[in-house]
């Protein structure tokens, strides 16, 4: 396994706006999802998901119900609203955005300057 | 309403966070469980599995905590938070927690009790219909307020027209029979529409009608509920039945509600008036209380005009009777407790300041706490908490402090107004009716929430202000200025405080100790005095009512101990009397050369039973008879004022009867003798001109003047005083009649000193109280001063100053915090003292010697109060002060 990345500030929000708009997910799907989309590259504290996805659920991009999981048990459901939607893709554009200017930050050769 | 939706808030905002709490619960453990069944599965084993589970999940509280703060905590949950933080931060110093708590309490207990006091005697509406609508009537003449003669009042009632009623009653007490031995019961003879101007419907049968209300109809009389209840069993089928009176059976018509007493005069019983032919014309015989409603729309300056133009019309009809006669017109609730207003707002007034200085002490604490507590503040704003944040969780602590002293407080006006029930005035009305109550309760949460804003808030906002950098920079030395002027304000203000209290206090007991000195002009040792009234029916024959008198006297002078008997229409301190216009010899009849004089009828051996002084002259005998010269005996203020600068014996003035050729025929009376001013009103009173008339000499009508009533003043030699045979005695010669209100002189001395004393009592209370609490505050100011300077007294003292020069330097700061404060209150004082003008005796609101006593007083215990921290600065010890940091 590759070394782990320790999550940047700020992105855990993005990454689980992303996962549960792939479909309604419970809080230790997200983090099942996230892992398996990273291939386990991030390393993400499982406790500090709760308190990102009540901020979430509290700020609207979220909503919950309970549901059964797949083992037959009382899960607590998270979804996207539409809201959450267009906060995903702005966040999404920022991030893509921010990216190439770190990138071509970072990309620049002495004879560029 | 709002405290209802307050509190349903609340309640749906706990329901809401408990739901949350199960919720997050079960969340965060199917998550550590699913995860651990997935490890499971990849062959961990399951203890493994748990461990992994609780490991890789993190610290769960803190989880839950975060998860909560991103759920958003409303202002309320911040607030429990606030109140449990304050809660466990007073917990950790619980010295000063008790020391403010129990301040607190003092001085919300004392307010709450006092305003129960106040709440049940002046601010409860009087048990009457609408009673702002009620006024009460008296006459005016010369400087007094007499009731209405029978004339007057019947003539206002035909000819007003601003009362929808107009009634009138007068006081007397009755010789009750209900079985076992006869009572005296007081109650009062009313006019049948009494009821219907108070519009209180009786509790069961009917009250009295007009007809009744006539001369020669059938006796009938309308009870209150506590005769009922205490006197007859509180049996209904009373209604109806006959129960003696006056040796008389009348019939009960009616029962009253409970607390109808509209006079608070504690009336058990009312009978109708019925007004005779000859009353309803006697305009010259003052004694009706009399009140009306006002009709609706019209105001009390309307009718007051009125009865104006109505009084010129009767001082034109009856000018012998009426000349000079105005009418006052105040409302009931005036009347009859205007007197209470002055003594009991002083009360609260006091207790105010009391709580005042006990808030400043407090603030006090918190600001020496302050200091010490800058760091845990500091710690506090430097992990995020907004100054916002951090003011609510002081202010939170200190309601939390306010709360507590409340609950105490609450305990303590409990406790205080059982006592004041059971040891204030008798006089004073609707007393035994204070209690702690939703009222009071409301007040003292109210006062303890105030208070802890009050002490609270300057604190708590200084410490929010402070910059962090300064805190940790200064770890200790000296102190900053601003911050100890604060506080030596703060005990300038209660030092203030506490001196306008005790210079009340001061002056009211020394006008105590005047009064105690005051000669009230006759022997009051080892006398005796009880009221005997004989009832109308068996009695009305004055001869008849003279011999019984003359023979209870015989029976009881020869009681063993007894060393002589008299009896007197009102006996010195007993309250009530009569008074008379007196014209003396040579004067024209005219109202204007009248002299008001109050009347004593006596047996002939009462000024030496009461041992009054002879000043000139002689007393009377069993000779002075009608038959002979009618005499009298003068008081040394009525010589003085009738007679100025001449001897008064031989002069002769007309009084009290009008003689054969009607009523303009002057009866002389001769003055035989002189005698010393007796303070028959209490010692505290101003003594009025007053003449003694013989009883074999009185006019016959007077017995109705005095209600057959006369005091029985017995003398004894010193030993123990016969109550039982005095009473078997009078009972035996006039049998079911008691005698009462039978006491010692100096029990009636004190009990006519009763509600000065005890005002002055409570007031003293309060200036200790007060005293102790701002000693204890310049104390504080003091002790705190020296530590935080610990290390500049040290490096005094190593530079060379001496002890004595460290002494001088905080006793000079304390002495002089008191003596701003001291100069501040005695400015004060001086204007404020003035309220208390009519409750001095002897003294003069500024009374020098009261005020310079309780200036060195407050000196006295400042510097004890200096002391202390002075002795302590004079052990630092310069080493250890200099080596501190």
């Amino acid at each position: 396994m590759d070394k782990q990345l320790e999550l940047l500030q700020g992105t855990l929000d993005m990454l689980i706006l992303k996962a549960v708009s792939l479909g309604p997910l419970h809080g230790y799907g997200v983090l099942l999802r996230i892992q398996q989309v990273s291939k386990d590259r991030l390393e993400i504290l499982q406790g500090s998901l709760y308190p990102a996805l009540y901020r979430l659920e509290l700020q609207g991009w979220i909503a919950s119900e309970w549901g059964e999981s797949e083992n037959k048990r009382k899960a607590k459901y998270y979804r996207l609203t539409t809201a959450g939607k267009r906060r995903l893709q702005t966040e999404t554009e920022n991030w893509n955005s921010m990216a190439d200017v770190i990138a071509g930050i970072l990309g620049t050769k002495p004879e560029e300057v | 309403m709002t405290l209802w939706s307050s509190l349903r808030s609340w309640l749906s905002a706990t329901l809401r966070r408990s739901r949350m709490e199960s919720e997050m619960d079960a969340e965060l453990r199917f998550h550590m469980e699913t995860f651990a069944e997935d490890l499971v599965r990849g062959g961990v084993s399951r203890e493994e599995a748990a461990r992994r589970a609780r490991m890789e999940f993190g610290g769960i509280e803190r989880v839950k905590e975060e998860g909560r703060e991103a759920r958003g905590v409303n202002f309320l949950d911040q607030m429990a938070q606030d109140f449990h933080c304050g809660q466990r931060v007073l917990r950790k110093s619980p010295s000063f927690a008790i020391v403010a708590v129990l301040t607190l309490a003092l001085g919300i207990g004392a307010t709450t009790a006092i305003f129960s006091v106040v709440d049940a005697v002046l601010l409860r509406p009087l048990a009457m219909e609408e009673p702002s609508r009620i006024m009460f009537l008296q006459e005016h003449w010369q400087d007094i307020f007499p009731g209405l003669s029978v004339g007057n009042f019947v003539d206002l009632r035909s000819q007003g027209t601003s009362f929808s009623e107009l009634c009138a009653s007068n006081n007397a007490s009755f010789n009750l029979e209900t079985g076992g031995l006869p009572e005296r019961v007081d109650g009062e003879i009313a006019t049948a529409n009494y009821f219907a101007t108070f519009g209180i419907a009786p509790l069961a049968g009917r009250v009295f009608t007009p007809e009744e209300d006539k001369p020669g109809q059938a006796a009938v009389v309308v009870i209150s509920e506590r005769l009922w209840r205490t006197q007859l069993h509180a049996d209904l089928s009373i209604v109806g039945r006959p129960i003696r009176i006056n040796g008389l059976p009348t019939t009960v018509v009616g029962i009253m509600p409970k607390n109808f007493d509209p006079l608070l005069g504690n009336s058990e019983l009312w009978i109708p008036e019925r007004f005779t032919q000859a009353q309803l014309a006697d305009h010259d015989n003052h004694y009706l209380n009399v009140m009306g409603r006002l009709k609706a729309g019209v105001r009390e300056a309307q009718a007051q005009s009125e009865l104006d133009v109505l009084a010129k019309r009767l001082q034109q009809e009856y000018p012998i009777d009426n000349q000079d006669r105005a009418f006052r017109l105040q409302p009931i609730t005036a009347a009859l407790l205007g007197d209470q207003r002055l003594g009991l707002r002083l009360m609260l007034a006091a207790v105010g300041f009391l709580l005042l200085i006990a808030c400043a002490n407090i603030a006090n604490l918190q600001l020496a706490r302050s200091r010490v507590r800058q760091k845990e503040i500091a710690m506090r704003a430097a992990l995020g908490a907004s100054p916002n944040r951090i003011v609510r969780q002081l202010l939170a602590e200190n309601v939390v402090l306010g709360l507590a002293g409340g609950v105490v407080g609450v305990f303590l006006a409990y406790w205080a107004v059982a006592w004041i029930i059971a040891h204030g005035p008798a006089e004073m009305p609707r007393l035994d009716q204070s209690r702690v109550d939703g009222s009071t309760l409301a007040f003292a949460c109210v006062t303890a929430l105030l208070s802890s804003f009050l002490f609270g808030l300057a604190p708590a906002l200084r410490s929010a202000s402070t910059r962090l950098n300064e805190i940790f920079k200064s770890s200790s030395g000296i102190s900053g200025g601003s911050r100890d002027s604060l506080r030596s304000l703060l005990v300038v203000g209660e030092v203030a405080l506490a001196l306008i209290l005790m210079a009340g206090a001061g002056l009211l007991i020394r006008s105590a100790l005047l009064v105690s000195h005051v000669d009230p002009g006759f022997d009051t040792s080892n006398v005796m005095v009880g009221r005997v009234g004989l009832p109308d029916p068996g009695y009305h024959d004055p001869s008849v009512a003279r011999h019984t008198f003359e023979r209870m006297i015989v029976a009881a002078a020869a009681l063993p101990g007894v060393e002589s008997v008299a009896v007197v229409s009102r006996a010195p301190l007993a309250g009530g009397g009569s008074s008379n216009g007196l014209l003396a010899e040579g004067k024209a009849f005219d109202a204007s050369n009248l002299v008001n004089s109050e009347l004593q009828i006596v047996s002939p051996g009462y000024l030496s039973t009461a041992r009054v002084p002879l000043k000139a002259g002689r007393d009377f005998t069993a000779q002075d008879t009608r038959e002979g010269t009618l005499v009298t005996v003068v008081n040394e203020t009525l010589a003085r004022t009738m007679w100025p600068g001449a001897n008064p014996i031989g002069k002769r003035f007309a009084c009290c009867e009008a003689g054969p050729k009607g009523r303009m025929d002057p009866v002389w009376h001769e003055v035989v003798g002189v005698v010393a001013d007796v303070r028959a009103w209490g010692l505290d009173r101003q003594v009025q001109p007053e003449f003694y008339i013989p009883i074999a000499q009185m006019p016959p009508s007077a017995w109705d003047w005095i209600g057959r009533t006369m005091d029985l003043v017995v003398r004894t030699k010193g030993g123990q005083i016969p109550v039982r045979e005095l009473q078997s005695s009078v009972a035996s010669i006039a049998p079911a009649v008691p005698i009462y209100r039978l006491s010692t002189m100096k029990q009636k001395i004190s009990g006519t000193l009763e509600r000065s004393h005890f005002d002055t009592f409570l007031l003293a209370i309060f200036a200790a109280t007060a005293l102790l609490l701002s000693s204890v505050g310049i104390y504080g100011v003091l002790s705190y001063m020296v530590a935080q300077r610990t290390r500049d007294i040290g490096i005094r003292m190593a530079l060379g100053a001496s002890q004595r020069q460290i002494v001088l330097d905080v006793l000079g700061f304390g002495v002089r915090l008191a003596a701003i404060g001291l100069a501040i209150g005695l400015t004060v004082a001086l204007v404020a003292t003035r309220v208390l003008s009519s409750m001095l005796f002897g003294i003069r609101p500024t009374d020098v010697i009261t005020f310079t006593a309780v200036s060195v007083l407050l000196l006295g215990v400042a510097l004890v109060a200096s002391y202390l921290p002075a002795r302590r600065a004079t052990r630092v010890d310069p080493v250890v002060a200099l080596r501190y940091d």
